[in-house]
């Protein structure tokens, strides 16, 4: 037991004292909170730059409540401009515009029919597919307004009875939470935590799992392994190993929360989003800190195996990718599992020992899932965990003085099976 | 948790014994039947060639692989995993953590054998002065020569003062002045009453350093015991010869069993029983002798007649 905690109290501050700790710690925030601000800030802004449209109005009757109704919007990211011809004529109009887009002038034109008011008729001008983004999400919902509150006008309806028909539904969202209580919700801000939260995992696990497998290839590739072997016994070292590390990737995981936790308190926002302590419920934060034990146990003991039976980086490469795998495929499927949380197909991938790190905690934070289910991937991976040691402790035995040729498949399912 | 204290037996006696050890891998015999004793206090020679099994030995008695059968028994009781740390054992695949400071180096090697961490970082400090490198100690290995490198290797094998130590080719890729150094310093340690397990394919180091040696080949001892006795088995001997103008010495020399040239001089083997003493005569004979020494057999000519033998026996 005592070389065991000599073995983690060598990897734990070989890790912590390396310069790329200090770095990683410290940017790693700075790149996370990019994460959240950039695409908040790129929502906000609708990553849009200042657009000219040209309208082409020949009843003359639109163009000036469609700038009105277009300021009421918010919409302050395009501009209209009147296009007419001296003669009067529509064509001329017409062709100025087509020439003004062409020669990019101007971005896109609109031609609203003189009929406008029965036909509701509109003719959109452009270059590109992009600009039917502008014309579904700006241009039209302004141009129905305009129809709209023009019949209205026309068939002489009071402002009054106007304002009463034109009404929308109002709608706040209460998430109830098991102890009955009430709380607001914001799910933006929930879906972007849960987001962060979960490449916090996904990233650690990575990085510290695989710094395992780097550190056991290093001790094998620098003669340093029968040494040791000599002193503590594979299982005691390879448990050291992963226990070292694993406290190591905590430390750094603490320091980030209690920097977000700080932060929070001290109400930090950006744009519309602020970092909200309410989404951390004890529950998420319990299951945050254990999905990402439980996931760098599992990964670092298969690393660590895979590690002992390699000489080199480049021997584990061909090992490493489908292991890698076991944390890419949930990322992949986290927007299937957000749409429908509670699905069967959803159900039964996040409790795949493999996934449960990335899918079961994207299920907890989106829609609390039966707390059996919790349970029930806690044991899996408790489980798999305990077969992974087992298994990357034979590997580790047999595979940690092997030397020269690489391993393969085979030779890893032969000395599995011994 | 301190290393369990063994009830050692009194210098001369069984330190170390392995009986009947075997290990096969696949089709292959990499020990059969191997029956060791090795007295307290002495330097023991496991010698044979490269691939006869002593490393394999050497890692069994580690607890590093798994006998196929077998028992060893440190000081009387049989060897656990806990008893290792009453061995000190350099490997012949040894290495260093290159990123580590030399003294942190030592001394987390001298805690995994249970030396308690304020003693190993004092011992460590000590080793450091003995081997020459106090200047050395917050220095990376990695800026250390090769040399050094082994110095600090050696330290880490006896740093927890162990009762047995197994060295495995210590003196391999080292220069004459650092074997030197080496060999003092394990003779000081075995003055101090450590038993050491000295393993090498180069017999001349062992036969200047030995006290009792057995003989490995093809995973099977084909020798042991002290080296004055084996000497006296091997009555074999030859006698180093040469003339005025260096000629050829003739071919049929009554109980020469061959003859070999070496620079200035001939080496002539002689057949069993016959007396270095008897051959001065016919040597004379031939011309004026400028030189006449006769020789003990030396370890590599006790070792291929031993194989020799052993081989007939087999065969027979």
């Amino acid at each position: 037991m005592k070389k065991i905690l000599t073995v983690i109290r060598k990897e734990y501050l070989e890790r912590v004292r390396a310069k790329s700790f200090l770095i990683g710690t410290l940017l790693g925030p700075a790149l996370m909170s990019m994460f959240i601000v950039l695409p908040v800030l790129l929502a906000d802004k609708g990553g849009d730059v200042e657009r000219t449209v040209g309208v082409i109005d020949p009843s003359g009757l639109y163009f000036d409540s469609l700038i009105e109704v277009l300021v009421d919007r918010g919409d302050d990211n395009v501009s209209l401009k009147l296009i007419e011809s001296p003669s009067g004529s529509t064509d001329d109009a017409l062709a100025t515009l087509k020439e003004s887009i062409l020669d990019e002038t101007i971005h896109s034109g609109i031609l609203i029919s003189p009929d406008f008011l029965d036909s509701g008729r509109a003719t959109f001008y452009n270059t590109s597919v992009s600009a039917l983004v502008m014309r579904d999400e700006v241009l039209r919902p302004a141009l129905n307004r305009v129809l709209r509150e023009d019949r209205f006008a026309a068939a002489q309806v009071p402002d009054t009875l106007y304002s009463y028909l034109d009404a929308r539904t109002v709608w706040s969202s209460i998430a109830l939470t098991a102890e009955g209580e009430e709380q607001e919700q914001d799910e933006d801000v929930s879906i972007i935590m849960a987001i962060v939260l979960i490449m916090i995992i996904y990233l650690m696990v990575i990085m510290y799992g695989s710094h395992t497998l780097t550190a056991v290839i290093e001790e094998k590739s620098s003669r340093m392994v029968e040494v040791l072997l000599a002193s503590i016994s594979p299982g005691d070292l390879m448990l050291g190993k992963v226990m070292g590390i694993g406290l190591a990737g905590l430390t750094q995981f603490a320091i980030w929360s209690g920097a977000m936790f700080f932060m929070s308190q001290r109400g930090v926002s950006v744009g519309e989003f602020s970092l909200d302590t309410a989404f951390l419920t004890p529950v998420i934060l319990i299951n945050f800190i254990a999905f990402f034990l439980l996931g760098f146990f599992l990964y670092a003991t298969l690393y660590a195996g895979i590690g002992a039976m390699c000489n080199t980086v480049q021997d584990s490469q061909q090992f490493h990718t489908p292991l890698l795998m076991g944390l890419v495929i949930p990322m992949m499927m986290l927007s299937l599992v957000m749409r429908a949380p509670d699905s069967t197909v959803a159900v039964v991938l996040s409790l795949v020992p493999l996934f449960s790190p990335v899918l079961m905690f994207m299920r907890v934070c989106v829609e609390t899932p039966p707390m059996w289910q919790i349970a029930l991937s806690w044991a899996l991976m408790l489980v798999s965990i305990w077969l992974a040691a087992r298994m990357a402790g034979k590997l580790f035995r047999m595979g940690i003085l092997m030397y020269g040729a690489s391993p393969t498949w085979a030779t890893l399912f032969k000395v599995l099976r011994s | 948790m301190t290393r369990p204290t063994l009830d050692l037996p009194p210098v001369g006696e069984t330190i170390l014994a392995l009986e009947s050890v075997s290990k096969s891998y696949g089709n292959v015999k990499a020990a059969r039947d191997v029956n060791l004793e090795i007295p307290r206090g002495s330097i023991y020679g496991f010698l044979g060639p490269n691939g006869a099994g002593k490393t394999t030995t050497i890692r069994i008695i580690m607890n590093i692989i798994m006998a196929d059968g077998g028992s060893i028994s440190l000081a009387g009781q049989p060897l656990t995993g806990a008893m290792r740390d009453s061995i000190g054992y350099l490997p012949e695949e040894r290495g260093l953590y290159r990123k580590m400071k030399c003294l942190d180096q030592l001394t987390y090697l001298a805690e995994l054998k249970g030396v308690p961490r304020s003693e190993a970082k004092k011992r460590s400090d000590q080793w450091l002065t003995r081997m020459g490198l106090a200047e050395w100690r917050d220095r990376k290995v990695d800026s250390l020569s090769k040399g050094m490198q082994q110095k600090i290797q050696f330290a880490a094998t006896f740093i927890s003062e162990p009762d047995l130590v197994i060295l495995d080719e210590v003196f391999s890729g080292l220069d004459p002045l650092n074997i030197e150094l080496l060999r003092e310093m394990i003779l000081e340690e075995k003055a101090k009453g450590t038993t050491i397990l000295f393993s090498t394919h180069m017999l001349a180091e062992a036969e200047k350093i030995c006290d009792a040696i057995c003989l490995i080949e093809g995973g099977e001892i084909i020798l042991n015991g002290p080296l004055d006795r084996v000497r006296a088995d091997f009555p074999l001997q030859s006698v180093r010869v040469a003339w005025e103008g260096n000629p050829e010495p003739p071919k049929d020399l009554q109980g020469v069993l061959h003859r070999e040239k070496s620079e200035n001089s001939w080496r002539l083997t002689l057949a069993e029983g016959v007396n270095p003493r008897d051959l001065l005569p016919d040597l004379m004979a031939f011309g004026p002798l400028t030189l006449f020494s006769a020789n003990r057999p030396s370890l590599s000519e006790i070792f291929l007649e031993a194989v020799a033998r052993h081989r007939k026996g087999v065969q027979s």
